[in-house]
This record gives structure tokens, sequence and C-alpha cells, in this order.
């Protein structure tokens, strides 16, 4: 086997296939109609063809079951619904002028951001008190973000259910992408599921699927001048004020030196960094300080979300039901500015 | 003097698959057969015996079967990194069949490769630390 044919053989399953069992007239009659006087078929668009072809039901029963849903969807309907793009309706409109509109996931897809939105922001903020504003819009960007919606809808499985149409930027209008349109269908779904159940329904899949990714909070804290923040820090909790200590050290005036200094507010050690020159252990153990503050969690059997009063009950929110409970926490001090004259880049 | 800054593309999380819930892996099987030959005896025997309450039992995966005259019976697991598994099945008896399929069912799709490069690959820090001299106990006598 030559190395086409293997990457040929490596590609089968990326490529665009068209079930037989989707009842379609094969091959298409347009591509072999003539038009009068044309000297080829060269107008057929087999790749619109083929795109325009319907999913599989069984894909689709397949995916509910995969990703735990199938006992909410009576129909697959719904979830061929969540996953048709509204810029498929572009490509659908050139192949079959004369066919009836699927329906797409427009609306779907604004209530399931909104909802995530709600579920990753109360979790995050009850899980991380003290993490600064900027901060906490980032981690709930990784959670569920385009990125990370994008990433979870291809490990579901949802590559080939996807109907959408690549669209470049326009003055008007934004482009369309590959991730943009993927990163629609789990919005899609936890709007049906919040339709289908409840709104505690649809907080239990968006944790399941989305807040239970590992995300890397403190590489997300980006320090402009940490001992400056540590002092306004220290002040705003009415303590001594920081003072940097050398621990330990060794190899001074080598090549390779190591030093470990600890930054102290009285007699309470806030912070310990090492680096290979004073000032660099200085810089660290500021930062160190600073993240031991920022990065305190809520003990899992602590954490409250203020959306446990919602009730459980078919519908939307504004149905009557028993609330759940929901005890609010002390509320944190508010972030300082961490980066110098009041402009935090981060 | 602008500071370190968080690219908002970048901003992504990393899989934990498991950890709160698993997805499988595998989306699609696809049994190819010969309606003819005697080497695809075996493989019609399995698909007209065994093959409704395998899909029944397995209801995450799609379950496709192909009727490929004058060649050799194969069947073909696609998966969810876009990365597919085919497994001929001109020599094998029924239960052979089965395990076959049970192997491409308990699949992840992931290429084999050797385990000789790296011991231990892991997104968390050790466990019980790392061994620092400076933090140590000086040795006393």
């Amino acid at each position: 086997m030559n190395h086409v044919q293997r990457r040929l053989v490596s590609t089968a399953a990326k490529l665009t296939s068209v079930s037989p069992s989707a009842a379609v007239a094969f091959p298409p009659p347009a591509a072999l109609r003539r038009a009068k006087g044309a000297f080829a078929t060269d107008d057929f668009d087999a790749d619109g063809w083929a795109h325009v072809q319907p999913v599989p039901t069984s894909a689709l029963v397949a995916f509910a079951n995969r990703i735990g849903l199938a006992a909410i969807f009576d129909s697959p309907e719904a979830i061929r619904q969540a996953c048709t793009h509204p810029s498929f309706l572009t490509l659908y409109r050139q192949q079959c002028p004369s066919k009836r509109l699927p329906k797409t996931n427009a609306q779907l897809a604004t209530i399931g951001n909104s909802l995530m939105g709600l579920f990753a922001t109360e979790y995050i903020h009850a899980k991380y008190p003290y993490l600064p504003t900027r901060v906490l819009k980032a981690t709930i960007s990784a959670h569920v973000g385009p990125g990370s919606l994008d990433s979870v809808a291809r490990e579901m499985g949802a590559a080939p259910l996807l109907r959408w149409h690549r669209s470049h930027e326009t003055e008007n209008t934004p482009p369309v992408l590959h991730a943009d349109a993927m990163a629609s269908i789990p919005r899609s779904l936890t709007a049906l599921i919040y339709q289908e159940r409840s709104l505690p329904a649809a907080r239990e899949f968006v944790h399941t699927y989305f807040l239970s990714r590992q995300v890397d909070v403190r590489a997300m804290l980006k320090f402009f001048n940490p001992k400056k923040s540590l002092l306004e820090m220290v002040q705003k909790y009415g303590r001594e004020l920081p003072k940097s200590r050398l621990l330990r050290e060794t190899g001074r005036f080598s090549n390779s030196p190591m030093f470990v200094v600890g930054i102290f507010s009285g007699v309470d050690q806030l912070g310990e960094g090492f680096g290979a020159s004073l000032r660099m252990a200085e810089y660290r153990a500021a930062e160190d300080a600073l993240m031991r503050v920022y990065l305190t969690q809520t003990p899992p059997e602590d954490l409250q979300l203020p959306s446990s009063t919602f009730p459980s009950v078919q519908g939307n929110i504004y149905a009557a039901g028993p609330e759940g409970a929901y005890v609010a926490p002390q509320i944190a001090p508010s972030d300082i500015l961490y980066a110098s004259s009041g402009r935090s880049r981060v | 003097m602008p500071g370190p800054v968080i690219m908002r593309a970048q901003l992504r999380s990393r899989p934990a698959n498991g950890h709160a819930a698993f997805l499988p892996q595998i989306r699609k099987l696809v049994f190819e057969y010969c309606d003819k030959w005697p080497t695809s005896h075996h493989t019609r025997t399995f698909l007209l015996t065994r093959l409704q309450a395998l899909a029944r039992e397995n209801p995450h995966v799609e379950v496709v079967v192909k009727q490929r005259n004058q060649k050799e019976p194969i069947v073909r697991g696609f998966y969810v990194n876009n990365r597919d598994k085919v497994i001929p099945l001109k020599e094998l008896e029924v239960t052979a069949i089965q395990k076959k399929v049970q192997l491409l069912l308990d699949a992840s799709g992931a290429k084999i490769v050797p385990l000789k490069r790296r011991a231990v690959e892991s997104t968390t820090e050790a466990a019980r630390g790392i061994w620092s001299g400076l933090h140590a106990e000086r040795p006393t006598l």
C-alpha cells in the first residue's frame, strides 16, 4: 500500500459520507441531468449535495445515548435541531430551493449560552471567593467558552452530526468557523434539557461535562508588580507591613546560586519563593503570598450555589415548586487592583 | 508599560473523561460482508444471530451492516477522535468475531504507540512532593 492509499484509508473517518439508510436517490438525478446544449454536467456541486443530505436517525439516537440523554428526547428531531447551525440555511437554500427550511439551533444556543454562563459563574465564584474579577471571567471562559465547548462537542462525537456552512467575514457579519458551529451544540443541549426537564437538571449537565474539566487557574493569575500588590492587600486587611527575610541560601557568588526568601507580616509568614537572585526570590515570594489568598477554595462540602433555590419542576423557572436550601456565605473583600496604577492588562 | 496578558482564544479546559461522567469513544461499527463467499460464512452467522443483542447492549454505538461482495469480511470501528480501526474477520469463528468486536467497543481510537518513551504522563503534580535540599532538615550528628 503506497502512501496515497494509506492517507485515504486513514481519513475514511473524516470524509463526508452519505448514509444509504436516509432513503436518498443515488446517484442524484441532478448529477445525471444534462442541460440542453450543455457539454457536460459540470455544474453539479457534489460536496454541497452531500452536506445537505440528512444525518441518519441512528447516529442521532446513538449520540443521545452516549451523552446519557436518551430518556429526555422522545424523538431524535430535537437533537437534529440542536445540531443544525443557522449558517446551514444558506447552503440549504442553494441546494434545495423548494423545500421547507429545517429548524436551527439559534434560539436554543442563545438560551443555553446564558444558562451555561450562569452556572459557571456561580460555581467558580462560590469555589474561589477571593479570585479577582478579571481572572474569574477568564476562568469562566475557560470552562464554558467557545474553545472548550468545541472540544467537548468533538469528544461527545457531534462532529459528523453538525450541519453548518462556512462563511467568510463580511462588513456586517462575523465569520462562521467550524469551532463556532460546534460550540453551538452543547449550548443547545443545555437549553433543551432546561426546556424538557428543569433548571437544576441543566445545571447537572453543565457540571458533569464542563465544570468537571481541568482548568489551570494559577496560570491565569499574572502579576505586574506583586510586591506593590501585596503591600496594598496587607494594608487593606490592616496587618503589619510585609517584610522579606532570607530563609536559606546556597551558592552565592557561584554560577548557580539559590535563595529562598519568605515574606512576613509580623510573625506570620505570608509566602515563600525561590530564585537565582535575591530579587527574583523576593518577587516569587510576593507572588506566592498573593496566590495563597486568591486561590483559596471553598471546601466541596460547604459549597452552595444560589441556583439551588430554583424548583426541580418541569417547565421554566417561573413555575411554582418547592425551593432548595441556600445560605448566603460571607462576602469576601472586593479584589484590589493588582497591577500598577489601576491599569490591569489581564 | 504593558504587563502580561491572557489571550482569549487560549482559554480552554483540559479533558477529564471519567471524572464525573464517562463518554465512550466509539461511535459507529460497520460490518462489511460478502453474500456468497465461504470466508464470510461465520460473519453472516454472527450478523444473523448475535448482532441485535450487541446493538441493544451498546446503545451509544451506531451499528451499520454493509454488503461488500467478492471481498473478505471486515469490521470497522469509528471513534470520536476521527480515527478508525479495521479488523479483518476472514478466518475467525463466531466467538472470535465477538471478541474482536468487543475489542473495538472497548478501544479509544488512539494510535497504538510503544510505551518505551515516557514513564509517567500526568496533568497533576507529584502527590508526595519534590524533594528540595534547601527545605530538608539539616543532618545532625
